[in-house]
């Protein structure tokens, strides 16, 4: 898995990453002699950011903070990278003037501690090896203003029983368009459905695999749908429905991803 | 199923900040400090979505005391201060002691070596001989609309508020940048249109000298990083320096408006803004928490430094005698310079303590309660000095130890 952000400050650090969720002061939050994080309040309380790849939303508190980010490279305990959703003046300043990697503008949930990253503070990426990246595509059918979800059957390999759109895996040399028309024939028995949007991938983690969504919206002309032996069942709803339904972890988020910036009349052709 | 490696975005950016030739080349060929300063505000430029730097007239640099930046902030000066000097005027914030009176200030042989190495590094840029929290009363007093890159939160509210220079809240090693490759980044407060308020507060009553303190501090809390504008305000500008230290210590304010006194008040408020009215009894509040004890260990005027019509004003209070504990008052060197009366007076009672002040010394060593007409210090020596405080108006504590 590789994620690109901002690099904001450049030299590159390889080691374990300690995420934690909230803002960090550096100025009475860390040991400046030890590394030791010391805010009681925080989710990585008691341990050490000294050598290892630190990640916070972002900095906080008083500027002489900087003076600690110093401190700490002084005593051989500074963290090799820094990464931030996003950089401030106390943290910025601060790994500038102690030759830190830093990288911002990323979405920490899709990190863990205890991911082994490699942070390129010049390119702005970080390079998690060992978190494998699964593609998928999910499409979202419309047809009068209702959309098309699936109930996933017993015979399928993941989340059995529950509803979700058409859906499946990306594979070696697909492009995501066609395998999102590919799905769509074999799964419900549509042809040539009309492409109404194709949305932002939307990233989620669980244990070791970065799974990336890739959704689109099409229209149907009719609401025939023919389904094989992935799904035993299948509801046109509302969209504003979508609550009401035990679905696939994160389908209200992918829908979301193509109906954004979308105009009321796209779906009604 | 097949795993492949492509490269997630996850937020957007803006463009990088733009170069001049001459800038590319300081950052190839400079010295370490010049090529460190300008990395440094590139860096700050491309996290604010600057598209450029922009050049500055004067410079204020805080991180001056070896009680608040210590051994490291020491060896970062020592590194990055080498080769270089100062390119516009520059001015630095207050050291942890007087650097005469430092035994009568009880200070450790250790500290005033640290303190003197300190010292070194900063007259070695070429900056002015300031050590104060009030450039703006010993000749580092920028015009309106001119470009500056400040530290020291009382100051760059000052600057930008009273004086309609323009700049962000720059923090000591920024500023230090600033002062070495005279540039900022171009963001935040330079831009015009980032100079409207977006709080209005009324006041129900004629403000008494002494709120302006906690009118501050009662704002400050509402605004935190956003900007007051304040309507049926008179000011003397030692109240609006006042003002300025109180709203900048309790929020993280950079800049008010009072209508039809301060430079730029007509730029007004934002379309949408919240409105304030303020009572009396808000600022009774607040100076009661601010007074804890009733009886210091030392009695501590002049945070920000004192101006020579407040120092004058505290001569002739005492000119009827002092019985109180330990008397402290801070200002600048340059401000003393023309007022030996004035000086001789304050020290025959007290001590007048020059390039130093309350909050960055090492008061702690020997006092736990501090008697103050600051509400800066109010808000700081309870953590920064671990003292609790005593808040009343210079005169009444005065006349309250006589």
């Amino acid at each position: 898995m590789i994620l690109k952000g901002r690099g904001l400050s450049k030299g590159i650090g390889e080691a374990e990453l300690i995420v934690s969720s909230e803002p960090v002061s550096f100025l009475g939050g860390i040991d400046a002699e030890t590394g030791r994080i010391l805010d009681e309040k925080s989710d990585v309380f008691g341990e050490s950011i000294a050598g290892k790849v630190f990640a916070f939303p972002s900095g906080k508190g008083s500027t002489v903070g900087s003076y600690v980010i110093y401190g700490l490279a002084l005593n051989g305990c500074a963290p090799v990278a820094i990464l931030n959703e996003r950089s401030e003046v106390v943290v910025t300043v601060g790994v500038i003037i102690s030759e830190i990697p830093l990288v911002d503008c990323l979405d920490l949930s899709l990190l863990r501690t205890g991911d082994r990253v490699k942070v390129d503070g010049s390119e702005g990426s970080v390079d998690a090896e060992g978190v494998e990246e699964i593609h998928v595509v999910t499409s979202f059918l419309e047809n009068d203003g209702r959309i098309l979800l699936l109930k996933r059957s017993e015979l399928v390999g993941t989340y059995q029983g529950l509803w979700a759109g058409v859906s499946g895996y990306l594979e070696k040399g697909d492009q995501a368009y066609e395998r999102a028309v590919t799905e769509i024939a074999e799964e419900v028995g549509i042809s040539n459905p009309k492409l109404l949007k194709e949305g932002e991938p939307v990233c989620s983690r669980d244990e070791k695999t970065l799974w990336v969504v890739h959704p689109f919206l099409f229209h149907v002309d009719s609401p025939e749908v023919k389904l094989d032996w992935e799904h035993k069942e299948f509801k046109w709803i509302s969209p504003s429905q979508i609550p009401e339904f035990e679905t696939v972890p994160r389908l209200p988020k992918t829908f979301g991803a193509v109906v954004q910036g979308l105009r009321p009349s796209d779906g009604e052709t | 199923m097949q795993s492949r490696k492509q490269k997630i975005s996850s937020a957007k950016r803006g463009e990088p900040l733009e170069l001049s030739p001459e800038q590319e080349r300081l950052l190839k060929e400079g010295s370490y400090g010049e090529r460190k300063a300008l990395e440094l505000l590139i860096a700050l430029g491309d996290v604010y979505d600057a598209s450029k730097l922009i050049p500055v007239t004067s410079v204020h640099i805080s991180g001056a005391s070896y009680k608040t930046i210590g051994d490291p902030g020491l060896r970062f000066l020592s590194e990055i201060c080498e080769g270089c000097r100062a390119k516009v005027k520059s001015t630095v914030n207050p050291i942890g002691m007087d650097r005469e009176r430092f035994h009568e200030m009880r200070v450790s042989e250790e500290f005033v070596v640290k303190q003197k190495e300190i010292i070194g590094y900063y007259e070695s840029l070429g900056v002015l001989d300031s050590w104060t929290c009030t450039p703006y009363l010993i000749g580092n007093r920028p015009g309106l609309g001119e470009h500056v890159a400040w530290a020291e939160s009382s100051a760059v509210i000052f600057a930008n508020s009273v004086l309609g220079a323009r700049t962000n809240r720059e923090g000591g090693p920024s500023a230090l940048a600033s002062s070495i490759t005279g540039l900022t980044p171009d963001y935040g407060l330079h831009k015009e249109e980032n100079r409207k308020a977006d709080v209005l507060f009324e006041l129900e009553f004629d403000l008494e000298e002494k709120e302006f303190a906690p009118l501050g501090s009662f704002a400050g809390e509402i605004c935190g990083a956003r900007m007051p504008y304040f309507k049926k305000l008179s000011a003397t500008e030692d109240n609006l320096k006042t003002l300025s230290a109180s709203l900048a210590s309790s929020g993280s304010v950079s800049m008010f408006h009072i209508e039809g006194l301060t430079p730029e008040w007509e730029l007004g408020l934002k379309e949408e803004c919240e409105s304030v009215s303020v009572d009396r009894k808000d600022l009774e509040e607040i100076a009661d928490s601010w007074n804890t004890e009733d009886d210091p260990d030392l009695v501590a005027f002049g945070c920000p430094h004192c101006s020579t019509a407040e120092l004058g004003k505290l001569a002739d209070m005492l000119k009827d005698g002092w019985k109180g504990p330990e008397l402290w008052v801070c200002t600048s060197r340059a401000v003393c310079e023309n007022i030996p009366e004035t000086v001789q007076l304050i020290n025959k009672h007290g001590k007048l303590l020059c390039d130093t002040c309350v909050i960055v010394s090492s008061v702690e060593d020997f006092s736990s309660t501090i008697a103050t007409n600051s509400g800066k210090a109010s808000t700081y020596l309870p953590t920064l000095c671990k003292q609790k405080t005593m808040f009343a108006d210079a005169e009444t504590l005065v006349r309250r130890f006589q």
